[in-house]
């Protein structure tokens, strides 16, 4: 094999390393997303007997939005095997205790139950902030599209911004903003 | 079963046992436990999974031609399209390939499916159809309208 044919070989089975921002994102909605780029299904190169899997690292996973009252509603379940020992557990305390829980169970969900799926599921790496090891930030080469924008908050934006924006009315000088 | 001739509607139990039964144990070299070697075992096992096998020849095709949509969905979605919009893209612009064609074009030629996902863009957006994704209009594509 010639080295260009053997270089084209790395480069097409190469794994690339991927960031997704978790940031106002739907955890169970991108772990769609991310699942495929796990599983290599982004590739046209793609097969199950295929390993093209790529890494995925989720960051800001403590910033993750739930859809209406999910965070009351949805329940993590798991049972110690004893008489009495099933738990349930909130959506919302479950990420007080540990705020990358959440986004790994969704994505081990949605990985599907194969033999895939604890190879793939190795490949994810999930940090709670923006905070990632050298080592790991030194592999980034792509990043994942979010589902939807990131809104920007009212105390994101400067004063003189504010005070510039076109108002409908003249508020009167006694009128309390709340 | 089809007997065509009498000769062959008699119960033709072959020359020897042993050789009959060796052609039994062959399909089932690979089964696992005494399904491998004891023949009333191995002969019910066998006509088991000769039945899988039937059924299998159907399902088969049905895995591969997911695969097949996938890589073409993988591929068009590099060039900002959808599988949908490529399939209805080239089928309006009458360009039938099939699954298997368009799937080996992904994989082994990418600059003539890239091609093909432009005639198929212009096409959806001449028609001015929703599926369309986010691609910039394509250079150097003839089409009727123009």
């Amino acid at each position: 094999m010639s080295i260009v044919r053997r270089s084209q070989q790395w480069g097409t089975f190469a794994r690339m390393w991927h960031v997704f921002d978790a940031t106002w994102q739907d955890p169970y909605q991108s772990s769609q997303i991310i699942a495929k780029y796990l599983l290599g299904r982004h590739k046209p190169i793609s097969h199950p007997m295929n390993r093209c899997g790529d890494h995925v690292v989720v960051i800001n996973s403590s910033e993750i939005a739930l859809r209406g009252d999910e965070w009351q509603m949805r329940v993590y379940f798991h049972h110690d095997t004893y008489h009495g020992g099933a738990s349930w557990t909130k959506a919302w305390e479950l990420h007080k205790k540990d705020p990358t829980m959440i986004m790994k169970k969704a994505v081990y969900r949605a990985l599907g139950n194969n033999l895939t799926r604890h190879q793939a599921y190795a490949r994810l790496h999930v940090f709670l902030d923006d905070k990632i090891p050298l080592e790991i930030q030194q592999n980034l080469s792509s990043q994942i599209k979010q589902l939807r924008p990131v809104p920007q908050r009212l105390d994101q934006i400067s004063p003189e911004e504010l005070e510039n924006f076109p108002q409908i009315v003249k508020l009167p000088e006694t009128y309390v903003l709340t | 079963m089809v007997f065509q001739t009498v000769a062959l509607m008699t119960r033709a139990r072959g020359p020897d046992e042993f050789w009959r039964k060796r052609r039994i144990f062959r399909l089932s070299s690979h089964f696992r436990g005494r399904f491998r070697n004891c023949y009333s075992m191995a002969i019910r096992a066998v006509h088991r999974s000769l039945q899988f096998a039937t059924k299998g020849r159907d399902a088969k095709y049905d895995i591969i031609r997911q695969i097949w949509m996938n890589r073409i969905d993988s591929a068009a979605m590099e060039h900002g399209l959808t599988y949908k919009a490529v399939k209805e893209g080239l089928t309006r612009s009458e360009i039938h390939l099939n699954h298997k064609s368009l799937a080996d074009l992904a994989v082994w030629e990418p600059r003539t499916f890239k091609s093909l996902v432009n005639i198929a863009h212009e096409r959806v957006k001449q028609d001015g159809l929703r599926i369309m994704g986010y691609l910039k209009a394509p250079a150097r594509v003839l089409s009727k309208g123009k």
